[in-house]
């Protein structure tokens, strides 16, 4: 059937004169620039830089396309494989160091040379971040995140507890701490009754004190990331460029512990319905959570939300004294196999001065923008959309951030980490299951 | 004055509640398609559409501003319809047409003309229905990426076209059964192989050959996994990798239900109706050969 297959496939190019091979466009000509994101929150932004850009150089028009987060990766892959990738698309710090290796993205050094492109407007450190292994550049940084707590200011207020309380929680692993009083409180279950009251019923909990988003993988960006790192717990021995990951450490091990008593008390929901295909931020909007820790990011949605009034308070005090918060930042890669190099390289150097980020990007409040002087514009933004944003930037300020782990083999990670994490969180694996989970990990770096 | 007869009853009782059963999914697909997403997690069991809204159909017909959709718990992710209408007529047509005719000589091939090797080679056919599609799909996506037909309606159709054992299999067993008396009358009166297979087998196998021709269309539409991995580009795009696509271009987290609902109504109506057009003919038609 093959070879049938074959033979009939040679005599239709026969044919066809194989008039499949796209023709390079002519570089002085019109030039479209196929640009991928996943945020559609972002979208409306970066399409109007898609359009500034244009109104300068109206020989190139930017096609953006979306993709959400979960599906984001792989489509990218699969068009690598078959050819129609994107000319540039929004770039994630955990997963560049794999195109980097394997030759999908270019490095942007000679251009950033040419055009004296200074790196020093960027938050400190952010432009480094995407200097690879290979110690070439692969980004102009776009924006940077941290993480806070998202509160319903009506169900705090039902609950009796001050917002000035929110923003001194403590926790550590043995009781929960104050955190966890907070949320056991904000717990109602069907019947009226609170889940630090007796006679609450686990089983039937109409608002949840904390949301889950997930079981956050190998990452937990937004889910554990500012428990494990504020017990002293680091992904790996180094960031950038881990060779072992710790996983398996007791660390880590009673901090996940901690975080899904929580599931099983009935104060947090379980995976099942974490992952109902109902996400986090539309359950919130429903009322039935009645907070969550969110990424920087998507702070704006949540505002936007018709029927809940929120609030934002810091991630809680750990062990070791102090807040943490994962510090990750975006940046725009070129693929390697752009048929207009040229075209791509101007767009990015766009996206990542202050025309895009400070004229546009930070007038929306959206994220934060990577240009400090544009940074500041957003936290303006911010104030005047009526949002105290000090819970996601005093991380920065107070040096409690934490660098996003930058990694190679970051896909097959997150692949046995989902697995594992996923069990654990579902109850049908125990903690000591990271052990073997990490080995694993560990094997991919040899 | 006749008492209520129970069996009649109790028949349409259970006809009423098959048909629920089998209509309600549609009726819940309608609902949430008129539903805002942002407000269906408040209302998930709700009846009636939640904060009714026609945005889900402006969305995927894309008529509504990025803005406005993210509003709704959307995204700016919108299926091209007619576009993609077209490509999958295109591919069912070209796939139905191509297998149906080189399937059918294959099939005489097998049924009445006598060569070295037949059994053999029909045997290999048969063996060839047992090998599921998932292992002769990364070879065949190798040999179309080679031939740089990727993102071309050849690249999607030619796996299919010119033969599956299944289409050659279903019709020989149907030339076995046309009465050998007639073939014999035709070369009598002096027809070769071709006339006799055109003008007597052909006509007279019009009901199984119609039977196939509506599976093969069928099952082309709503292929998946083929068009997904050779027909990305939107010039080619079918609309079940439209849907896919559509689907996955939507914020974190959570997929616009209500967009997503719609954009399969739209996409499903095309193969209903064509049932509603021919369903009857096709079953009429089965089991009715020359000869009685």
């Amino acid at each position: 059937m093959k070879r049938c297959l074959a033979v009939a496939g040679a005599a239709v190019l026969l044919l066809a004169g194989c008039g499949a091979q796209e023709e390079p466009q002519a570089a002085d000509g019109p030039v479209t620039i196929d640009y991928w994101l996943w945020d559609t929150a972002q979208q409306p932004q970066y399409q109007a830089c898609a359009d500034a850009f244009h109104k300068a150089n109206p020989n190139y028009t930017v096609k953006i396309t979306q993709y959400g987060w979960d599906d984001y990766w792989n489509t990218l892959t699969t068009a690598f494989v078959s050819g129609t990738a994107p000319d540039v698309f929004v770039g994630h710090l955990s997963r560049y160091p794999e195109l980097a290796a394997q030759s999908q993205i270019m490095p942007i050094d000679d251009q950033v040379t040419k055009d004296k492109v200074d790196l020093s407007i960027y938050q400190d450190g952010l432009a480094d971040l995407w200097v690879a292994k290979d110690g070439k550049r692969y980004g102009l940084p776009k924006d940077f995140d941290t993480v806070a707590v998202i509160y319903n200011t009506e169900k705090l207020k039902d609950a009796g507890i001050k917002p000035e309380e929110m923003a001194e929680l403590k926790w550590n692993p043995q009781d929960g701490g104050t955190y966890e009083k907070v949320i056991a409180r904000l717990t109602v279950d069907k019947n009226g009754k609170r889940g630090d009251e007796p006679g609450f019923d686990k089983k039937n909990v109409a608002v949840y004190g904390l949301g889950l988003a997930g079981s956050g993988a190998g990452f937990g960006q937004t889910e554990w990331s500012q428990y494990t790192m504020s017990n002293g717990w680091q992904y790996g021995d180094k960031n950038p460029w881990p060779t072992k990951f710790n996983y398996a450490d007791p660390t880590f091990k009673e901090t996940i512990k901690w975080f899904i008593s929580l599931i099983d008390k009935g104060y947090m929901p379980t995976m099942d319905i974490a992952s109902s295909g109902v996400g986090q931020i539309d359950a919130y909007g429903a009322g039935k959570y009645a907070m969550v820790t969110e990424g920087s990011w998507n702070t704006k949605t949540y505002w936007n939300l018709k029927d809940v009034k929120s609030a934002l308070a810091p991630t809680p005090i750990g062990p070791t004294g102090k807040r943490a918060s994962l510090f990750n930042g975006l940046a725009d890669n070129i693929s390697a196999t752009t048929d207009n190099p040229d075209a791509a390289w101007a767009w990015v150097k766009f996206l990542g001065s202050p025309a895009c980020q400070e004229e546009i990007v930070a007038k929306e409040a959206i994220v934060f923008p990577a240009i400090k002087t544009a940074t500041v514009k957003a936290q303006q933004a911010f104030k005047d959309a009526g949002i105290d944003v000090e819970p996601f930037t005093m991380h920065v300020e107070q040096g409690t951030t934490h660098l996003a782990p930058i990694a190679e083999h970051w896909a097959d990670i997150t692949a046995t980490m989902t697995e594992t994490m996923d069990a654990i969180f579902s109850f049908k694996a125990d903690v000591n299951s990271l052990d073997q989970a990490n080995a694993t990990v560990n094997g991919y770096f040899g | 004055m006749a008492g209520i007869r129970w069996g009649r009853v109790a028949g349409w009782a259970v006809l009423v509640v098959v048909m629920l059963v089998t209509l309600f999914p549609f009726y819940w697909m309608l609902r949430t398609s008129f539903s805002n997403t942002r407000a269906l997690a408040a209302g998930a069991a709700d009846l009636l559409p939640v904060d009714f809204t026609l945005g889900a159909y402006r969305r995927v017909l894309g008529l509504s501003s990025t803005a406005e959709a993210v509003a709704e718990g959307g995204s700016s992710g919108t299926v091209n319809f007619w576009l993609y209408l077209r490509n999958s007529i295109v591919v069912a047509t070209v796939t139905t047409a191509g297998q149906v005719f080189f399937g059918a000589l294959a099939a005489y091939a097998f049924a009445r003309l006598r060569w070295p090797g037949r059994n053999a080679v029909f045997t290999l056919f048969v063996t060839a229905l047992m090998v599921p599609p998932i292992f002769t799909t990364l070879p065949n996506f190798v040999l179309i990426k080679e031939l740089g037909l990727l993102n071309t309606f050849l690249g999607i159709v030619l796996p299919h076209l010119l033969m599956t054992p299944f289409a050659v299999f279903f019709l020989r067993q149907f030339f076995l059964g046309i009465n050998a008396g007639v073939e014999e009358a035709a070369r009598i009166d002096g027809a070769g192989h071709v006339r006799t297979f055109f003008r007597i087998v052909l006509p007279m196998s019009r009901g199984p050959i119609a039977t196939l021709a509506i599976l093969t269309y069928i099952t082309s539409w709503n292929d998946y996994f083929w068009p997904l991995l050779v027909g990305k580009a939107e010039n080619v795009r079918v609309l079940t990798v439209a849907l896919g696509i559509f689907r996955s271009q939507t914020p974190q987290g959570s997929p616009d239900w209500a967009g997503l609902m719609a954009a399969t109504l739209f996409a499903a109506l095309p193969i209903m109706v064509l049932f509603a057009v021919l369903g009857r003919r096709v079953i009429d038609s089965i089991g009715y050969t020359g000869v009685k």
